[in-house]
């Protein structure tokens, strides 16, 4: 560490701990009051569709909406009055249910500046963070992102873009030379998919500008071009945008990208600027094609979690997938290969907007049912949909009491106190730039179809946004942990008490550092029967762009962490040591032995919100030592947006095909769901598929010890969340051997059983407590 | 306003169709209402799209769309506004600024939409003269024509209903904006 770290650490240190006083002062003065006042401070529980319902949702609502109007303002003096009108109106909006009338009103020169107060440390925290994980020099960059992400989401998701472009228009009609105006006006076209229009504002643009305005609007007006199948003029002008700024990275990728659809770079693409994608080239056995549309899996756009369950219970794989933009889709398993939509007739089409989701027997009735959550940074309800065990499953969300509003991308079910009832956790994470922080949910099944939130008294409590999370036993105590997975800041591990309570236990884990991440997992990565960790994390555009060039991330990057649990309550990042040393933007991804040689494999779902942010889903090939990139020569396309993954064995031979649930944000990027099939199994297999009695019935926190060739392999089953869930049959590859010399399962009873001799290359079905049923 | 649909059990390819009663947008004014039984009839079939006026993904299909009853005169045509909280006003003024020849029906609450378990902008049915669901989904794989990647679905299976064959792939995904998300029931944002 050089002494210029070493001070801007003790800078952030103390930064961090002004902050901390701050927010704590503020808070508890706001509480104080808040009690003398009288005010009654209830989370609200649905959605806010007649505006903030108390002072600091009001406050934060302003904030939001004063940071977009200056967003979206031109930076020209003759803007601003127009601004100020825009403000004037957002305070309106967002004071609307602001009773004047109401004695405790009068309180408000006392109450608005400390609720001013506590947003600005709560969004000071945070940046701060976030600066620490970016480092100083890119921050300002990240900021402009982040405003334009939290800016835009709002306009594009209603469908107001109509609005901004033509108030884009208006102000060019008075300032034609404006082109960073013209500019923004050409993004929102491509953003809403309205290529051609674009490129003609973007090249006018570019014409009338310099520097890095004239490259950007190259570059849009590039991605412009590639979206409409010109892959020519795509080429052309993102050499264009790359003499206005050779820095660039996005306009370089996107040069690469259209050059690949043209069987190459053209001989006319300068030397400087192409560049050679590094990663994904590793050699493999591995060999996919993309069979969605052969088997009738290709209906789902926009998508986002996805889960294989066997609905109906005839004992084949079904898979189900949630949309943004539209209802779940439910694909029957026809048992000939192909899958048949019933999405309607389940009932499940009526479930929109969906982003996590996880699947789960929590009335025990033996039929899988559905939890999701909504809408992810834009917020939205939580839903319960029961199966109803003949084809159809009902929302069951408030009579259950789990009905809850709030930005979430992530839940899942667990038996956390082990008494063979599945609860249910969701993660709340933060959705506006200033947005109030919602604490994540934690909802214990009381046993009679209804559930109790008890996150807080159990002592689950964050100040980080939690987006992604997993459940898992890290210290072999029988009981499952949390892992929360912050969107930004450190990761947080509540050890499970036994007994309805946690303990956070991240600092003495030494899980304290700062990322930018998305969902995680537990898994035994090195089969030594502790669990490790795998947290995907998510990189800046600039961090990928550089592991494609050089294959592998910057030194400042954050490629996915791995975990490794050290066996004493402790766990080391190893990711690098392992290979796992690309940064790419993952959404999600998952762990399964692909390529049936007995070794844990992952796939990473990556990605980004802006149009030009396209990335591969990433396979990262387990040879027992280190992870190898093998993206590419496996077969697979540089292909999108990746959210939901899942491995399942669609088809019953020990083929685990990758299902990838895909879609952009904006109203110009959509895509459809792919499903990648090995065309050979490389391995022989064992699956094993168990049916909790005593425990709950899909086993959800069961560890499996299989030993084969004198090697152990261990999985633990758990309810996702990586915008989905594994299937419940666990996979092991066998690779050459034919048999495993034995399988001992630890169920969430307590209770431990083993099995000797099994067979490769079949499912065995094992019942808590009793004998194994092969077949 | 006045609007009904009438019920049918669940849908599916082959199976009957839903009908409607839906008022007609004509310039400022409502017209009477349009069945489905007049957009079909004296055709060999129809197609319903379900479509939104601040859609974008629609505004591409504008010109296919103005041109569908003069390309395919056995095909009746008709557009159906269901998406949330669209109002009268905006919908005309798409009309106008885009010169829309093509009609549009008003779906005000969405019942149609979830009577055809329409969820998003646009989607398409293509119905015989029996009523029965020839086809449902995109236009086209939401790629550009010209691009080498693009696919039409809706064109061939137009095609081949029309020629009295079987459709390859009466399916397809539903590309577009959502006709009801609980974002377009939250404040206006700017």
């Amino acid at each position: 560490m050089t002494l210029f770290d070493t001070l801007t650490k003790a800078a952030f240190d103390v930064a961090e701990t002004g902050f901390q006083v701050a927010e704590t002062v503020l808070k508890r003065a706001q509480t104080t009051v808040d009690t003398l006042v009288g005010v009654d401070r209830k989370p609200f529980t649905g959605a806010p569709v007649s505006g903030p319902p108390d002072l600091d949702n009001a406050v934060s609502d302003l904030a939001n909406r004063a940071a977009r109007i200056a967003y979206f303002t031109p930076m020209n003096p003759a803007a601003i009055p127009g601004a100020m009108q825009n403000l004037a109106g957002a305070a309106k909006a967002a004071f609307q249910n602001v009773d004047w009338r109401d004695p405790k009103t009068l309180a408000l020169p006392l109450r608005l500046p400390l609720s001013v107060g506590t947003l600005l440390t709560d969004s000071g925290f945070r940046g701060l963070m976030t600066m620490e994980v970016i480092g100083a020099p890119r921050y300002l960059e990240f900021l402009k992102y982040s405003l334009q992400i939290f800016s835009e989401f709002p306009v594009y998701s209603t469908l107001e873009y109509r609005d901004l472009m033509r108030a884009q228009e208006k102000w060019l009609e008075g300032h034609p030379d404006d082109a960073v105006t013209r500019t923004e006006l050409g993004r929102a076209l491509v953003k809403v998919g309205n290529f051609r229009e674009a490129a003609a504002q973007l090249e006018r643009a570019a014409e009338g500008s310099a520097g890095n305005t004239r490259s950007t609007a190259l570059h849009e007006a590039g991605l412009a071009a590639y979206n409409s199948g010109d892959y020519a003029k795509a080429v052309r002008l993102g050499c264009q945008a790359l003499e206005a700024n050779p820095e660039n990275a996005p306009a370089r990728m996107w040069v690469w990208l259209a050059a690949q659809k043209l069987g190459g770079y053209p001989e006319e693409v300068a030397e400087s600027f192409r560049m050679e994608v590094k990663p994904g080239w590793d050699p493999t056995a591995l060999q996919y094609e993309d069979i969605s549309v052969r088997i009738g899996l290709d209906k789902t756009a926009g998508a986002r979690g996805i889960v294989v369950i066997d609905y109906n219970n005839d004992g084949l794989p079904d898979v189900a997938i949630g949309a943004a933009h539209g209802g779940i889709s439910l694909y029957r398993n026809n048992g000939d290969g192909t899958f048949a939509d019933v999405s309607i007739e389940s009932g499940l089409f009526d479930c929109t907007n969906v982003f996590g989701m996880s699947s789960g027997d929590y009335n025990n009735d033996g039929f899988p049912d559905i939890l999701v959550c909504r809408l992810g940074f834009f917020g939205g309800m939580v839903e319960l949909w029961r199966n109803n065990g003949d084809g159809t499953f009902t929302d069951v969300s408030n009579e259950s009491g789990i009905s809850c509003w709030g930005p979430c991308f992530s839940c899942s079910f667990v038996d956390y106190d082990n008494d063979g009832k599945l609860d249910i956790f969701v993660c709340t994470n933060l959705g506006g730039l200033f947005d109030r922080f919602i604490q994540n949910k934690l909802f214990h099944n009381n046993g009679d179809g209804t559930f109790t939130e008890v996150a807080e008294k159990a002592g689950i409590v964050t100040r980080w946004p939690s987006i992604g999370h997993s459940w898992g036993d890290y210290n072999n105590d029988g009981y499952p942990d949390l892992f929360l997975s912050h969107a930004i800041g450190p990761p947080q591990l509540f050890r499970n008490n036994g007994n309805g309570t946690f303990t956070d236990v991240t600092v003495e884990a030494g899980l304290d550092s700062p990322t930018l991440a998305f969902g995680s997992q537990w898994c035994d990565i090195d089969d030594d029967g502790w669990l490790d960790i795998i947290q995907y994390t998510w990189a800046i555009h600039e961090d990928v762009i550089h592991s494609l060039r050089h294959g592998e991330a910057p030194p400042e990057g954050y490629p996915t962490a791995v975990y490794r649990n050290n066996r004493n309550g402790t766990f080391t990042n190893i990711n690098r040591e392992l290979g796992v040393n690309q940064c790419w933007g993952s959404m999600s991804g998952n762990v399964a032995d692909i390529n049936n040689d007995g070794y844990p494999d992952i796939v990473l779902g990556n990605g980004g919100p802006l149009m030009d942010r396209i990335e591969p889903l990433v396979i990262l090939e387990n040879d027992g030592t280190k992870f190898h990139n093998v993206t590419f020569s496996a077969g697979l396309p540089f292909m999108g947006k990746g959210h939901g993954i899942n491995c399942a064995d669609l088809f019953g031979d020990g083929r685990l095909s990758i299902l990838i649930a895909t879609g952009g944000a904006y109203p110009g990027d959509l895509m459809t769901s792919s499903v990648f099939c090995p065309k050979e199994r490389l391995g022989n297999y064992l699956a094993v598929k168990l049916y909790g009695t005593k425990s709950n019935r899909d086993a959800y926190g069961a560890r499996l010890k299989l030993v084969a060739g004198g090697r152990e392999q261990h999985r633990v089953l758990n309810g996702g969340s990586n915008f989905g869930c594994l299937p419940l049959q666990q996979h092991f590859g066998l690779g050459k051997l034919t048999k495993a010399e034995s399988l001992e399962i630890w169920w969430p009873s307590g209770l431990r059983q083993r099995f000797e001799n099994l067979s490769a290359n079949q499912l065995v079905k094992i019942t808590e407590g009793e004998e194994l049923i092969t077949g | 306003m006045n609007h009904s649909a009438s019920s049918t059990s669940r849908q599916g390819i082959g199976l009957p169709i839903a009908g409607f009663s839906l008022p007609l947008a004509r310039n400022q004014e409502l017209a009477a209402n349009v069945t489905l039984e007049e957009v079909l009839a004296g055709r060999k079939g129809a197609l319903v799209v379900f479509w939104s006026g601040i859609c974008a993904h629609c505004v591409r299909y504008d010109e296919y769309f103005n041109s569908f009853a003069a390309t395919h005169p056995d095909v009746g045509f008709a557009a159906i506004a269901s998406r949330l909280n669209e109002t009268q006003a905006q919908m005309r003024q798409a009309i106008e600024e885009r010169h829309l020849g093509f009609p549009v029906l008003l779906d005000a609450d969405g019942a149609v939409a979830r009577q055809f378990y329409a969820q998003q902008t646009p989607r398409c049915y293509l119905i015989s003269a029996e009523r029965t669901l020839i086809y449902r989904g995109a236009i086209d794989n939401f790629k550009m024509p010209g691009d080498p990647e693009y696919l039409e679905y809706l064109e061939p299976a137009i095609r081949s209903f029309l020629a009295g064959e079987p459709v390859a792939r009466p399916e397809t995904a539903s590309f577009g904006c959502a006709i009801a998300n609980v974002y377009y029931q939250l404040p206006k944002q700017l």
